[in-house]
């Protein structure tokens, strides 16, 4: 689960205050808002590479406030999906394990496993440099994915893909949702992206959090 | 507009652009050959016979690449910190960083002069001599070539974005793991491009050098100071041949960075 | 498929890390290794202007073959030698390209002894066979011609213009003529073509073959000598001396000078460890008994002292000829160095003792002024007239006051020297004696002195150097250590009175 309690946070001039929501295990929760209301600040809140002012926050009923990012146990895909230039696909994927010391036959198979489902095994020993927007948003979901962490964070994952492919990835989401059991903390300004994905969504308005529906809706009104 | 005139006016352009870029290139060239036909090749051989002259080429290629892998530790270091962190006083400290390329040479070499009179300096020339001993031709470098080199991996890590190492740090990664695992790899074009710089930039270093280590044959001189000896004594055609000893030195270190380096080091890319 | 992954970028980065570190060592390393090897020995570091750097490193060649002491040259263009040397306070030697650089530095009470090498004058200077005709100072003005000037930093600069100020002719010159920083550039810039004459130093020329010069007599007013001084910031003063002597001698290091073409100047034969031998009146002893021995010590060289009666010393002088007179004499009065005036070179004044009445503490006999010397059954001592300085005065005294015979009644010792009163007074076989005051210093608590007002009861002491000396150079460094500011305090606690330059 993913919760914030009063968190306050700061970005430059700009500030949040009293920020508060909960999104319960295993359900996919969009947080939406405009262009520059401070959606991906507390999303940086929440992975802990920005440090709250005051606030907490809970992943998987554990306090994280004042855990390093790397202890938070997150999966994060941010905006322009940051893949590592200089390391091949399987290495960026690979990433996580090879930290924590796997040993590389089990990282080479984890690797493949993850590649093969999300549909780029042919990718695999090429640099990021020079993939298209599909490619590279599944190559940084795989390498999210791979050390099986309980929550996720994606940061507008479709707004930079055109209409196909948007439709590609959101069945993509879809299944990830359903094979990883993760809690999901997504943002975007797509009110359709809310509407077919999301269990709960929150809206952030004028540094305020509002819910607005708790169960799957259609678009109809 | 008529296609005619249309390729008439990129036709005007394209001249005006090589004009003025050929007028530089033109200078360039027009100085070396006017230094090539004031010597001859036999004073350039006598010149690389002379002892004084191999010691001084010998010292100015090993203090050019000890500067070089000085200036890039901590140029990387500075570049890092400034371009990733904020904090109270960092516009003093970036005005501070920028003193010594805006400096006289000869400030430079008068102020270290000076520090290593005073208490402290005093204190470490007892252990290890540094005025007028090799030590202060690699500090009198070093304190010029480095401004030089910070400038150039600030930009660089500029340049790359912080997300890919925030990400590494979510995946896993301490700061350190992510500075070494992430971010440097990016820089390494950057770090290339502010070796050779610094290099370059101690090998033509001589304002501070002379006035901080001197000019002693067999012991403090490197080649810029060689030119200043020569030419002191009227050995203008000796002046002009290590001149061109030092062009050539310079054109084989560029070259081999663009072998090794890739072609993106040599132009001097960042990233 | 390589999967080394993370793991694998992290040893890769460590690598190329570690590989500069060790880059970095053998770089290091291999620039210290031949730093060892210099290290032994002592090192002398002379900050020497680049111009003469041809014959100085010759001297220090040979004196490097002779001797274990190391000659390190610091180069540094004239203009900013006096501040380095300054700054750094490691040089040992002085040697800028001319003289002006060396009073700069003596303003600065940096340095100490100067060993006058070579002359020079300024020439003008044109390249090799005279294509313009150049003939004359006056040629410069032509209007084909381009003239090229150090500017007033150098001291060629600064001279010429003097020189051609005081006979009105700089102001057109300077507006036609091109200013350079220094002399080199003028030099270089004949060489090259871009001017047609230049005004350097003659000296200079051997190092140009390019160039030739015309003499001129209004141009060769500007002159200047090179001289090298011992700066007061040297750790090891005898050894730079030692090398400076050297480099001042006429058969050693002057050779070199002239082999390159200088104009040298008068310089002592070279020898290891000087002797030279001092001739002076008794009473100065305690004044500059001192100064000698810190001289010997500081120049390595033997001053050998003879301290007698003044007559005496000048009877002798008269018999010596040759080597075995003194190389200089320093007289307890005017009137015994003016017996000998034809054996020295001009005289310069240093002190003055004033002649007094010497009694015991308390004045038993209440003597005030000299007629009381007469008094019955008095003992009165006095120097000899013929021997010594004090007791001609002494005569003179009181022939001039008109006691003579008076005194002379009572007169019971003459002596050669006025210590020798002074002792016997002490030990109470004289009652009243006439002495300098310097005499009565070291005693001054068993004695009162009783003032003699009369112009002529005063002494002043010269000193003057042989004409014939063959340790000139020496001798007058000595004789500057005499006129000294130290010296000066030793004189003045002995009693007398300076009269040296303020």
């Amino acid at each position: 689960m993913i919760a914030i309690e009063n968190l306050c946070v700061r970005a430059g001039a700009f500030a949040l205050d009293g920020i508060s929501f909960e999104i319960r295990s295993g359900q996919h929760g969009v947080l939406m808002g405009k262009t520059g209301c401070g959606k991906t600040t507390i999303l940086e809140a929440v992975c802990g590479l920005r440090a709250a002012l005051s606030g907490r926050v809970i992943l998987m009923n554990r306090d994280v406030t004042h855990l390093p990012p790397a202890q938070r146990g997150i999966g994060y895909v941010p905006q322009d999906r940051a893949l590592f230039s200089t390391m091949t696909v399987a290495e960026n994927i690979g990433f996580a394990l090879a930290l924590r010391k796997f040993p590389p036959g089990e990282i080479e198979t984890a690797v493949r496993e993850l590649a093969s489902w999300l549909g780029i095994s042919a990718l695999l020993s090429r640099k990021p440099r020079g993939l298209s927007g599909g490619e590279a948003q599944r190559v940084a979901l795989a390498r999210a994915l791979a050390a099986r962490p309980d929550v996720l964070i994606f940061d507008e994952p479709l707004s930079a893909l055109d209409e196909d492919t948007r439709g590609e990835i959101c069945e993509l989401l879809e299944r990830v949702r359903e094979h990883s059991k993760a809690t999901i903390l997504h943002v975007t300004h797509s009110k359709s992206e809310a509407a077919r994905l999301a269990d709960v969504i929150y809206s952030l308005n004028e540094g305020k959090i509002e819910r607005i529906q708790n169960s799957k809706f259609k678009i109809q009104n | 507009m008529p296609i005619s005139t249309l390729k008439r006016s990129d036709t005007v352009f394209l001249a005006g652009l090589a004009l003025f870029g050929g007028l530089y290139l033109f200078l360039i060239i027009a100085m070396l050959v006017a230094d090539a036909s004031f010597t001859t090749p036999s004073h350039v051989w006598q010149s690389l016979q002379s002892p004084e002259i191999r010691y001084s080429i010998k010292l100015s290629l090993i203090s050019c690449s000890v500067t070089a892998l000085l200036s890039v530790w901590c140029a990387t270091a500075i570049g890092y910190v400034m371009s990733r962190f904020d904090f109270r006083g960092k516009q003093l400290i970036e005005a501070i960083l920028d003193i010594p390329i805006v400096l006289p040479p000869l400030v430079v070499g008068l102020s270290l002069l000076i520090l290593f009179q005073t208490p402290p300096g005093k204190f470490i020339e007892h252990y290890v001599p540094v005025t007028y001993a090799i030590p202060s031709v690699i500090l009198a470098q070093f304190s010029v070539a480095c401004a030089f080199a910070v400038r150039t991996m600030r930009g660089t890590f500029d340049l790359i974005s912080p997300r890919s190492e925030q990400v590494a740090m979510t995946l896993g990664c301490s700061r350190a793991q992510a500075f070494w695992i992430v971010a440097l790899p990016e820089a390494r074009h950057g770090i290339l491009t502010a070796a050779t710089l610094a290099w370059a930039r101690s090998l033509g270093e001589f304002g501070p050098i002379l006035v901080f280590s001197g000019a002693t044959r067999f012991h403090t001189e490197v080649l810029p100071t060689t030119v200043f000896l020569e030419l002191s004594t009227g050995n203008i055609e000796s002046a002009v041949a290590v001149s061109l000893l030092m062009v050539a030195a310079a054109a084989i270190v560029l070259t081999l960075v663009r072998v090794f380096g890739g072609p993106d080091a040599a132009a001097g890319r960042a990233i | 498929m390589r999967h080394a992954g993370a793991a694998g970028r992290i040893n890769a980065a460590w690598i190329v890390f570690v590989a500069s570190l060790i880059a970095f060592g053998i770089l290091v390393w291999s620039l210290i290794e031949p730093e060892k090897k210099a290290g032994a020995g002592e090192t002398l570091v002379v900050f020497c202007a680049p111009a003469i750097k041809v014959p100085a490193e010759a001297v220090a060649h040979e004196y490097e073959k002779l001797y274990k002491t190391k000659i390190q040259f610091q180069f540094q263009p004239s203009e900013s030698l006096v501040g380095s040397a300054e700054i750094s306070k490691l040089g040992d030697i002085l040697l800028p390209a001319d003289d002006s650089y060396n009073d700069q530095a003596r303003a600065k009470n940096m340095i100490a002894e100067s060993f006058p090498l070579v002359r020079m004058h300024a020439v003008i200077v044109v390249k090799k066979g005279n294509p313009l005709r150049i003939q004359a100072l006056k040629d410069l003005s032509r209007a084909d011609v381009k003239v090229a000037l150090a500017g007033d930093a150098a001291a060629v600069g600064k001279l010429t213009r003097q020189a051609l100020e005081k006979i009105g002719v700089w102001e057109p010159l300077e507006k036609k003529a091109v200013s350079k920083g220094t002399v080199s550039n003028v030099a270089a810039d004949v060489t090259i073509g871009a001017v047609d004459a230049g005004i350097i130093w003659n000296s200079m020329l051997p190092q140009y073959g390019a160039l030739e010069a015309v003499e001129d007599a209004s141009v060769s007013r500007a002159a200047a000598s090179v001289s090298a001084s011992i700066l007061r910031s040297s750790k090891n003063p005898t050894a730079a001396l030692h090398f400076a002597r050297f480099l001042a001698a006429s058969d050693k290091g002057l050779m070199e000078f002239k082999k390159a073409g200088y104009d040298v100047e008068e310089g002592d034969a070279w020898v290891e460890h000087p002797e030279i031998k001092l001739f002076a009146g008794a009473m100065l002893k305690p004044a500059i008994e001192k100064t000698i021995v810190d001289f010997e010590e500081r120049e390595g060289a033997r001053v050998t002292r003879i301290y007698d009666g003044c007559g005496i010393l000048v009877s002798q002088m008269r018999a010596l000829k040759g080597k075995s007179l003194p190389d200089a004499y320093f007289a307890c009065d005017k009137s015994f160095m003016t017996q000998v005036a034809d054996l020295f070179l001009d005289s310069n004044d240093v002190s003055q003792n004033q002649l007094v009445i010497l009694v015991p503490k308390g004045n038993p006999h209440g003597i005030t002024q000299l007629k009381d010397l007469g008094k019955p059954g008095l003992r009165v001592g006095v120097g000899h007239e013929k021997q010594c300085a004090l007791g001609a005065l002494t005569a003179t005294t009181f022939k001039t006051s008109g006691v003579f015979e008076g005194v002379m009644k009572n007169v019971t010792v003459q002596s050669a020297t006025g210590d020798m009163l002074v002792n016997q007074l002490l030990t109470g076989s004289l009652d009243a004696v006439v002495a300098y005051i310097s005499n009565a210093t070291s005693s001054a608590d068993k004695l009162d002195a009783i003032k003699i007002d009369i112009p002529c009861a005063l002494a002043v002491q010269p000193i003057a150097q042989s004409k014939d000396s063959a340790n000139k150079r020496i001798t007058a460094r000595l004789i500057e250590a005499i006129k000294s500011a130290e010296s000066r305090e030793r004189f003045e606690a002995n009693g007398f009175t300076w009269k040296g330059k303020q």
